[in-house]
């Protein structure tokens, strides 16, 4: 079967900053910008391959990060996940603007990259060596693009109740797609306003998001991650062949993460931002499902699996 | 060791509760390992106990044990439970020169109380006499930050080995991906806990030393909840606003292949105790001082014993029962920390007769045969 090629986006920094910070770019090692209109010119001159970008009619992304918020009545700490892939998958032909603080700016662009957005990252000056090496991994990583994987189909009704319903479902790596009209080709399909997925429910985006997970069932679940509670997976797929991007929100490396991604296949590789030598480690196949661990991850992570023994 | 994998529902843990109405969680089993010939839970001495108290055994003011009395309440007490004369004899009842043996002490309470350094290092000794190889020898624990401040390596030869699982807390890397229990309580994204690698792939005795402890999810933690939450990742999930699972969770957990068939022998580290605020110990108030080491093979048995300890304590002390369910005591005022009448769950003590129920013990009274001896 053939792959269904999909154009390659990259994220770019968008940098609206004097002319003369031309040489911190340089030497960060930044070539590809973002600029306001008109002043594409003027750094182009310099040397960057500069485009205008519009960010007042680009659609806002959230700076991705995890808040931590104590839990009243325990001594555990509850993560919020801020992310925007649920948004993404909502409206992916929207250009983005992500403005964000020191610290943010690779994850920023692997999460961009992963969902595959046109966005534009304005970028603390600090963060521009490691959103200059983020950029050049992205750009490393193999292409073409193959088809998103999910099993539950969401049909979108444009209200504000359904986006935090998918902000949720996203946050708990319950891999959907949104569409027109319900399709058989799902496991499950969404309608809100439907008897089983009342517009009442959905004031708790929560329980709502777990009511769609407990209907689908965790068996059945494309991805699941254990070892972090802070780490976003995409999955796409095609044939004999599947890729999962991995996104770490949280502030720290996570050591030891457990993947199981629905399928039996025979053979995977990794790529670990900032780690070259990465591997999967502990891989199995079970059950129809495939296993593996990555020992050391601190932003992003990509896994090509190959090999797929029973193609669906 | 045979290569089969056990999935199952934990169909003996629905029976032992058939009495209640308590709804249970769902547990799926995943080990590669079978039980061996005789499980070392119960082991060989089911409902039996030796209770060892010496009054002298720890100076309560200053919390510093007294090396040679607690070297004489372990050695009788090793000899009163197999009824060998020698020794070296009744350590060899557990162990052998080509055992790896995983000593699992508790640090959570640490500094305040820990399995004590010198009840470890006479474990160590006697190992060694019957020729286990001290670099065979893995003192080990969860948490990185806990041990560190107990510095056993000063009381054990060098080449015994001290490990603990995270030194980054919340790190999986030293956990087995393939011997796990995989159950929902709140709905958490990660399911599993999963059972420390060496436990899994290298230990083929393991020797738990626990404390006696309040402890304010599962009412007492002892042989039970050491040698459980000791010894799995992620456990911590179990606990969520006032409700605890700890009730079958732990059990279950203990009952993991091959940690039920490894684990030989419990020693209960009563030197010190604690009365409420477990299983950590900031607070000096809450300690005391039992001056007993508890031996048996059998977790239940002991924990009951445990069970009546704290409570008889918290009694004397006024404090509300381990048993107390009532609403009206959680979330006090001082908080669980300062208030003994506080509670930040509803505690489970039950969870020890649940484990009986899983067969890892017994738990009626009138069928434990306690030895009492006064050093």
């Amino acid at each position: 079967m053939l792959l269904a090629a999909v154009a390659v986006l990259l994220p770019t920094l968008f940098w609206d900053r004097p002319i003369d910070t031309a040489d911190m770019l340089r030497k960060a090692g930044c070539d590809r910008l973002y600029v306001p209109a008109g002043s594409e010119g003027a750094w182009r001159k310099q040397g960057f391959a500069a485009s205008p970008f519009n960010r007042d009619s680009a659609t806002k992304a959230t700076a991705p990060k995890v808040e931590y918020h104590m839990d009243v009545a325990s001594a555990t700490r509850v993560p919020w996940v801020d992310a925007n892939g649920w948004l993404f998958e909502r409206h992916p032909a929207n250009p983005y603007f992500y403005e964000v603080p020191s610290g943010s700016a690779a994850l920023a662009a692997a999460e961009a990259f992963a969902y595959g957005v046109d966005a534009a990252i304005r970028a603390a000056p600090e963060d521009l060596p490691v959103l200059a090496r983020m950029l050049r991994f992205l750009g490393g990583i193999d292409q073409p693009r193959l088809p998103v994987k999910a099993n539950i189909g969401v049909i979108d009704d444009g209200s504000d109740e359904l986006g935090e319903v998918l902000n949720l479902m996203a946050r708990h790596n319950l891999l959907f797609h949104v569409i027109p009209a319900a399709d058989p080709k799902y496991d499950l399909n969404v309608r809100l306003g439907e008897a089983d997925y009342s517009k009442e429910e959905a004031a708790n985006p929560y329980e709502f998001a777990m009511k769609v997970r407990r209907r689908l069932t965790d068996e059945k679940r494309l991805l699941r991650i254990y070892g972090s509670n802070v780490v976003l997976g995409r999955l796409s797929g095609e044939g004999s062949k599947a890729r999962l991007h991995l996104l770490n929100y949280g502030r720290n490396t996570v050591h030891g993460l457990r993947v199981r991604v629905l399928g039996a296949y025979e053979e995977g590789k990794v790529s670990v931002f900032d780690h070259p030598d990465a591997r999967l480690e502990d891989f199995s196949v079970q059950e129809g499902a495939t296993e593996f661990t990555i020992a050391e991850m601190a932003t992003y992570a990509v896994v090509d699996l190959t090999g797929r023994k029973d193609p669906k | 060791m045979l290569r089969r994998t056990f999935l199952q529902i934990a169909a003996a843990a629905r029976a032992a509760l058939a009495a209640t109405d308590r709804r249970l969680p769902k547990y799926r089993v995943a080990s590669h390992y079978a039980a061996g010939a005789q499980p070392g839970m119960p082991g060989p001495y089911p409902g039996r106990v030796v209770s060892c108290h010496a009054e002298k055994c720890i100076d309560a003011a200053t919390e510093k044990p007294d090396d040679a009395v607690v070297r004489e309440m372990m050695a009788r007490g090793m000899r009163a439970l197999t009824g060998d004369a020698e020794l070296r004899d009744a350590w060899a009842r557990f162990v052998g020169p080509s055992d790896v043996v995983g000593i699992k002490v508790n640090c959570s309470g640490a500094p305040g109380i820990m399995s004590s350094p010198v009840v470890v290092a006479e474990i160590v000794h006697n190992l060694i006499a019957v020729g286990v190889k001290p670099d065979a020898i893995w003192i080990y624990e969860r948490f990185q930050e806990q041990v560190d401040t107990v510095h056993y390596d000063r009381y054990v030869p060098k080449d015994v080995q001290i490990w603990t699982a995270e030194g980054r807390r919340g790190s999986t890397e030293s956990y087995d991906p393939a011997t796990y229990v995989e159950t929902t309580f709140f709905d958490e994204d990660d399911t599993r806990s999963n059972l420390i690698r060496l436990v899994a792939n290298r230990f083929t005795k393991i020797i738990n030393v626990p404390n006696m402890k309040d402890h304010g999810a599962a009412g007492v933690t002892g042989c039970l909840k050491n040698i459980a939450y000791g010894n799995f990742s992620n456990v911590a999930r179990s606990h969520s606003n006032s409700e605890t699972n700890t009730y079958s969770f732990i059990g279950t957990l203990a009952c993991v292949e091959p940690l039920r068939s490894r684990t030989v022998l419990q020693v209960m580290d009563g030197l010190r105790g604690v009365w409420h605020g477990g299983p950590f110990s900031p607070n000096r108030k809450f300690r005391f001082y039992p001056k007993q080491i508890m031996f048996g093979t059998d977790p239940v048995a002991i924990d009951h014993l445990l069970l009546d300890v704290i409570e008889a304590k918290r009694k004397e002390e006024h404090a509300v029962s381990v048993w107390d369910r009532s609403p009206q005591h959680l979330h006090g005022p001082g908080g669980h920390e300062n208030n003994p009448d506080v509670n930040d769950f509803i505690r489970e003590p039950g969870h020890i007769e649940y484990a009986a129920g899983l067969g890892l013990g017994v738990y009626d009274s009138g069928r434990i045969n306690v030895t009492r001896i006064e050093v």
